[in-house]
């Protein structure tokens, strides 16, 4: 027999299912169209700017639930985790956006040294492998694929480290280059670690566990 | 964290009152099973469980009330400061006097006035001496929060109030004793959310001084105003542990269920 709260928290489920096919297609958008030198900077504009709606009423959700059925254990964790994780995608929204905007004032990756592109190429996909496990741990309430989202994230770590340090002894590379390697690679690494806390919130929905991923 | 039932059972010294491996009948029926909980002091403790599930039982076993019960037979040990209250030289009017008991439903003595209630159980079983009555009765009042409510009408009978103001007059009754534990049987299922509100703000104020142990079907009451939650089903405690991590994180399937709304 389903409770009342029970369509309260399949509306929050299907709202957030929906954010995290968005997230994903913002994020690319993104991030290709400062890999190939276009300019989506209106496009994924609006994009975050939805999420962010999403992620509003996704916490308005929440308010409503827990002043209407007062939520305990597996509903209280669902309720709370799903707040964090709109904002969570909401925040990979605005990254996107950040990408678009430093694509737009420093020129787009194309004017750059090759091994920069390939570098940050490389990045980019373990980034949005990262996001897509965080996106499908949710749809799925999959704890065994959350808990592989440690292993990409160390490697983004490494990654950005690494990447400071080659543009430090590569003395060749332009400033505007340098300048937007470092505020991407930047961007990503903050995106993969958004990609653990929406980990981290699904194995907490499931189990009550407080996962620490990263 | 949880605290999951251990055995064997040792005495906890750091519990106020302790059920050791306690099986309750009534008659031929078992209606509680090795029950197993240790209630530290100056805490409050929730017992929540569905209807018949043992949880008044239990807390009348805990003043030697359920022995009232005709055919009502125990086994196992309730302890309150390491003492078991079922040794053969305790007297069950002492046990009661340490731990007092509010019910379900307000029941001031129908023919004594607000006053009189209050002094009832020490006219009864005597004042401690160079105790002054009067002194008592207002300071259990101002305990029970109602002494501002009803100052200028202590010889109104007790039962001229409202529902909240005569449970809150049965607290005082209780409190004037000085008990140690104080029991409540669903204190609030007879009142309106207002009363229902003060009750529970004064259980929480209660504490400085006595360990409350509360029965309640209302979850969310459990929640506010417990430190500690007990779940009982068919007898048997199936989950203790602090209320946070119950309402947050219960360990059990069946408490889960419980309190989420999903039993069948």
């Amino acid at each position: 027999m389903s409770r009342i709260i029970d369509r309260g928290l399949e509306e929050q489920a299907a709202l957030l299912a929906k954010m995290g096919e968005l997230t994903f297609e913002t994020l690319e958008t993104s991030i290709y169209g400062y890999l190939e030198g276009r300019n989506v900077k209106t496009q994924v504009r609006e994009m975050s700017d939805v999420l962010v709606a999403m992620a509003d009423k996704v916490e308005d959700q929440t308010f409503e639930l827990i002043a209407r059925f007062q939520p305990v254990a597996s509903d209280l964790r669902t309720i709370k985790s799903y707040m964090k994780i709109g904002n969570d995608f909401a925040r990979y929204g605005r990254y996107a956006l950040d990408i678009t905007s430093i694509a737009e004032q420093l020129g787009g990756l194309t004017q750059c040294e090759a091994w920069i592109q390939q570098y940050l190429s490389l990045m980019s996909q373990k980034v949005l492998f990262m996001v897509k496990v965080s996106v499908d741990s949710l749809r799925r309430h999959d704890v065994t694929l959350a808990k592989t989202i440690t292993a990409p994230e160390r490697e983004v770590d490494r990654m950005y480290l690494e990447f400071l340090n080659k543009l430090i002894s590569d003395a060749s590379a332009s400033s505007k280059c340098v300048a937007s390697g470092l505020l991407v690679t930047r961007y990503f690494e903050r995106i993969a670690d958004h990609a653990v806390y929406v980990c981290e919130s699904i194995i907490y929905v499931v189990t009550g566990e407080k996962a620490n991923l990263g | 964290m949880t605290e999951t039932q251990q055995k064997p059972i040792q005495p906890d010294p750091q519990a106020k009152m302790q059920s050791i491996n306690l099986d309750v009948w009534f008659g031929q029926k078992q209606v509680l099973k090795s029950i197993n909980l240790s209630v530290k002091p100056n805490t409050v403790t929730a017992i929540i469980g569905p209807s018949g599930c043992g949880k008044s039982t239990f807390i009348r076993t805990l003043n030697r009330m359920h022995e009232l019960v005709p055919n009502a037979k125990l086994n196992g040990q309730v302890l309150l400061d390491g003492e078991d209250i079922y040794a053969k030289n305790v007297d069950p009017v002492m046990i009661r006097r340490r731990v007092g008991m509010v019910f379900q439903k307000p029941n001031p003595f129908p023919t004594m006035s607000i006053y009189d209630n209050v002094a009832a159980g020490l006219k009864l079983t005597g004042a401690k001496k160079g105790e002054d009555l009067d002194d008592i009765v207002k300071k259990s009042l101002i305990q029970a929060s109602l002494w501002e409510e009803v100052k200028d009408d202590l010889k109104k009978p007790g039962t001229s109030i409202s529902g909240g103001q005569q449970q809150r007059l049965c607290i005082a009754r209780a409190v004037a004793l000085r008990p140690e534990v104080i029991l409540m049987d669903e204190p609030c299922s007879a009142l309106d959310p207002i009363a229902t509100a003060k009750i529970e703000k004064l259980v929480i104020e209660l504490k400085q001084n006595y360990t409350v142990i509360i029965v309640t079907h209302n979850m969310q009451q459990a929640s506010r105003v417990s430190d500690f939650t007990a779940f009982m089903y068919l007898g048997d405690l199936v989950e203790y542990g602090r209320t946070k991590d119950i309402f947050e994180s219960p360990k059990s399937k069946l408490t889960e269920q419980y309190i989420t709304g999903e039993f069948s």
